[in-house]
Parts: C-alpha cells; sequence; structure tokens
C-alpha cells in the first residue's frame, strides 16, 4: 500500500521479491545494496536463520530522493522461499505495491517455480490483492548454469500474462538493476493511475498548486477540522504486565553457495527535541523528573517505607507499654491476694 | 466495493494537518508517560511521525521490523484463537519498547528506559492510542478532495531511477 506523506514529504512504495527458495531473492537484494550508491541505500537487514537462510524477510530502503517536492523511498523485502514459512510469506507479501517473482532456471527447480507461483496468486489474494492488477515482473535466475530450461518454456510456464521479464545471473549482478527499475516504474505508474482515478471532484484552489509546483516547493491541502477532542487522561488503571518475545528455532537448510549476508549499519541522524505543548489540562504538569520522586528529587518509595516502618514502631510499643502494664497489675493482684 | 474506493483504501495518505494534531497527542504522550521516543508505523512498515529524543539507528528498518514484528504476533494470535494481540512489549536491559495497535492500519512504538514504568507508559498509551483513533476516524469521516501529485511525478522518478540504478 503505497503511503503518501505530505507532511513529511514522503511517498513510500513497497516492493517484494517472490520465488521459490534458493533462487537468488537475498542476492537480488544484496546486489541493489552493493551497486545502488551508498547515499540512496539504507542498512540491509536480514532475519535469518545461523545457515543464512531467510527467515522472516530482507529489507532495504532504497531512496531515490526528492521527485517534485516529495522524497520518494522504495522499501524492498524478501520472502522465505522454503515451503513451511507459508505465513510468514504471507504476512510479507502485505501490502504490496510491486511484486519481484524470482525463478531458479535449473531443470530440477522447474515444478517448484511452478508451485511458488502458484502460492504467489494464492497468497496475493488471500491479502486482497490481484496477481492480474498488481505490478508483477519476472526475473529467470541462474542463467549462466548448466542443465537450465530455456527462457521460452519458462516464460510459456510462468508468464501467461506476457509481464515483463528478464534474463540474471543475480550472483554477478547481473539483470538485477534492470528488474528494480521495471517493477519500480511500473508501481509509479499506478502511483500517477490511481490518484487520477481517485479524485472525487477537481480541486477548487489549483493556482495555489501551481505557485507552490512552480516554486518547486509541494503544494498540500491541510484539513479544516478542528482539533483533538481531549480524552479524560489518568481515569483508568494501568495494567502491569511484562512480557518477552522469543523467537522460535526451526531446524534448516543451510545454504551451500557460500554467499553470506552483509551487515552494514549506517546511522542516520535523529532530529531535535520537539518543542513542549501546554499539559495543563493534563493530571501532571509535563515536568520530565523521574517517577517517584518528590520535587526535592527524594524517593518517595523510601520516605513512605521509612513512615510506615515509624508507624508499625509506634503501635509496636504500645502494644508492648499495654502488655507490660497488663503483666505488672496481674503480678501486683496475686501477691496481695 | 466500487472500484473509486477500493482504490482509496489500496494507499495511505497523510495530510500535514493530521500529522500536526498527531504530533501534539505524541508530544503530550511523553511528557506524560516519561518514555523516550514515540514511532508512529503503518502496517506496511513506513514510518508515519515521530516524536521525541533524537535517535542513532535506522528508522527505516526499525519501523519495518516494527511492523514485521506485529504481523507475526497476529498470526499467534490467531493460533491461539484471539482476533490480535494489541500491545506487544519487549524489555531491555537499558531500554524496552512497547507496540500498540492504533486504530486498523498503524501501530504506536514507544521506546522507554529505567526513568519510568511499564505501568505508566501502558496506561498513557491506552488514552495516546485512543486519541490517535479519534483522529484517524475523523479523517476518514471527512469528505476531502486528493490532492493530486504533480503531473510527471512518475516519469521524473524514473528518471531519478535510472540515475541511481544506471540506464
Amino acid at each position: 500500500m503505497v503511503q503518501i506523506n505530505f507532511a513529511r514529504r514522503e511517498v513510500n512504495c513497497k516492493i517484494v521479491y517472490y520465488g521459490p527458495g534458493l533462487s537468488g531473492k537475498t542476492t537480488n537484494l544484496e546486489k541493489v545494496h552493493e551497486f545502488a550508491p551508498k547515499e540512496h541505500c539504507g542498512k540491509l537487514t536480514s532475519i535469518a536463520t545461523e545457515g543464512d537462510r531467510t527467515l522472516f524477510f530482507d529489507f532495504m530502503p532504497l531512496n531515490i530522493g526528492t521527485v517534485a517536492g516529495m522524497n520518494t523511498k522504495f522499501q524492498l523485502y524478501t520472502v522465505p522461499g522454503q515451503t513451511f514459512y507459508e505465513s510468514t510469506r504471507r504476512l510479507v507479501l502485505q501490502g504490496a505495491d510491486g511484486v519481484v517473482f524470482v525463478a531458479d532456471s535449473q531443470k530440477d527447480k522447474f515444478d517448484e517455480n511452478l508451485e511458488s507461483f502458484e502460492n504467489l496468486r494464492r497468497n496475493l489474494k488471500e491479502n486482497g490483492l490481484s496477481i492480474e492488477e498488481l505490478p508483477l515482473v519476472i526475473q529467470y535466475n541462474k542463467r549462466d548454469l548448466p542443465n537450465i530450461v530455456d527462457v521460452k518454456t519458462l516464460d510459456k510456464a510462468l508468464n501467461a500474462d506476457g509481464r515483463p521479464y528478464f534474463e540474471g545471473v543475480a550472483v554477478k549482478g547481473t539483470g538485477v538493476m534492470q528488474t528494480l527499475k521495471a517493477v519500480s516504474g511500473m508501481v509509479l505508474e499506478t502511483l500517477n493511475t490511481r490518484h487520477r482515478k481517485t479524485r472525487r471532484r477537481p480541486t477548487p484552489d489549483t493556482s495555489a498548486i501551481e505557485a507552490a509546483r512552480d516554486a518547486g516547493k509541494t503544494a498540500t491541502k491541510e484539513w479544516t477540522q478542528p482539533g483533538p477532542q481531549l480524552i479524560g487522561a489518568g481515569t483508568r488503571t494501568a495494567r502491569a504486565a511484562a512480557g518477552s518475545a522469543r523467537s522460535a528455532a526451526t531446524p534448516q537448510t543451510r545454504r551451500t553457495d557460500g554467499h553470506s549476508r552483509q551487515d552494514i549499519r549506517r546511522g542516520v541522524p535523529g532530529e531535535a527535541f520537539p518543542s513542549r505543548a501546554d499539559t495543563s489540562r493534563f493530571p501532571r504538569t509535563g515536568d520530565r523528573r523521574p517517577l517517584n520522586t518528590d520535587t526535592a528529587g527524594r524517593d518517595t518509595r523510601t520516605i513512605q517505607r521509612f513512615e510506615q516502618k515509624k508507624t508499625n514502631g509506634i503501635w509496636i510499643a504500645a502494644a508492648v507499654t499495654v502488655g507490660a502494664a497488663a503483666a505488672l497489675v496481674g503480678l501486683l493482684l496475686v501477691l496481695f491476694s | 466495493m466500487r472500484t473509486e474506493d477500493k482504490l482509496r483504501n489500496n494507499r495511505l495518505v497523510f495530510y500535514e494537518k493530521d500529522i500536526k494534531r498527531i504530533d501534539r497527542v505524541l508530544e503530550e504522550f511523553l511528557k506524560l508517560s516519561g518514555a523516550k521516543l514515540a514511532l508512529l508505523v503503518d502496517r506496511e512498515g513506513h514510518l508515519v511521525t515521530r516524536q521525541g529524543a533524537p535517535v542513532e539507528f535506522d528508522m527505516d528498518s526499525v519501523s519495518a521490523l516494527v511492523a514485521g514484528s506485529f504481523a507475526a504476533t497476529r498470526e499467534m494470535a490467531h493460533c491461539l484463537g484471539e482476533d490480535e494481540f494489541s500491545i506487544m512489549f519487549h524489555q531491555g536491559k537499558k531500554d524496552s519498547i512497547q507496540l500498540t495497535l492504533v486504530g486498523d492500519r498503524t501501530l504506536l512504538g514507544i521506546v522507554f528506559d529505567e526513568n519510568t514504568t511499564i505501568g505508566m507508559v501502558r496506561l498513557y498509551a491506552q488514552e495516546a492510542s485512543r486519541r490517535l483513533t479519534d483522529i484517524f476516524e475523523k479523517s476518514d469521516r471527512e469528505n476531502r478532495e486528493e490532492t493530486p501529485m504533480e503531473q510527471g511525478f512518475a516519469n521524473d522518478a524514473k528518471d531519478k531511477l535510472n540515475d541511481i540504478l544506471g540506464e
């Protein structure tokens, strides 16, 4: 699902690499990360097993820069290809704006390709997407290996709709960029089409937009709705509970191509802390002192414990005094009787 | 569903005024709860907005992981016969993160440390989530016009792609 954020001046699109296990989906992402200019690539994140097989997804943001005043980004994902990660594949496919199907050209993988393509069709449908409407590009990968199926046969089996396709040798980077450019272009075209179709009526004040466009800025249409209603804060009881997440370990098939993943960290500088808003209508005054401290910085929990002990001590002393007095009276009565 | 409605549902548009209101809610939430950072992420893993302390991590990656993590948890909920787990919590040695579902399409990620407690964060997160849901519901009800993308946006973007990825 394309996200258009006029406040952040951003357009975000999601592209998913799909295909059978070990067909080269992750390698495609690695090569994009390797060959694209560093200033346009974010960190390549892999949630993989020790055997370098994708467990959940690989992810890499590709920022193509400012287009018509909007910072345009593609979020590139891969799915785990192995059969038993069916539900994970469906999750990653959610909200996809475009799909690259990476097919393995080897003869013994032919059936796996067909099965995976059908799986793609089924999972898209379950996510409310149609394979016929979604931008889709096919890459016939591993064209440098012996015992491969010819492209014509592959295309006949997988590409009945006549989608754009590319021959690739992903480990060498061949066909990787062309594939990505093709699917990205199709997504961008769809974005324009969708916008045109979904406009309910012409924008009345086009002069402002034109003027902003001329000035190289993006015109934005703001809401006229009043601010949000305040909801009484502090009226609900906090439920203290803690949980922890644990990833499940599953027996894996190790990669055999010796192609390890990259893990390049690149820090993104943050923004300044926002200015404080008026919080006078809330129960607390907006100060940021640590919890359970008073204005003098003393730990209120310690003070409370001390007060409690003091109270308990007074009661114990009183009880002991009363007891001693009773014992004394008893003793005197015994003596005088 | 009409084609127009279907296409409308196929994307998320956030307008500047929406974000300003969301930011105000997040600011107040941070002050009240004592948390460090609040991120609003859509279910596809795109960052909508954020408030709080400066960060050194890659925000795009964290947003994607937040969405992925939540999606996986939802599957787990389905396996247990629940529709959804609306809150997730990961505890670290110094920092912890709580993820709260906001409406149907967004997630609120809250990073906090030992200066506050999970109870305080959870208390105010419920309030913040409710207020943010209100904002989204109001925005959905509002019969507003689409702000058109610039003419030729796709072609300009494709030219940029060619520059970056090569002809």
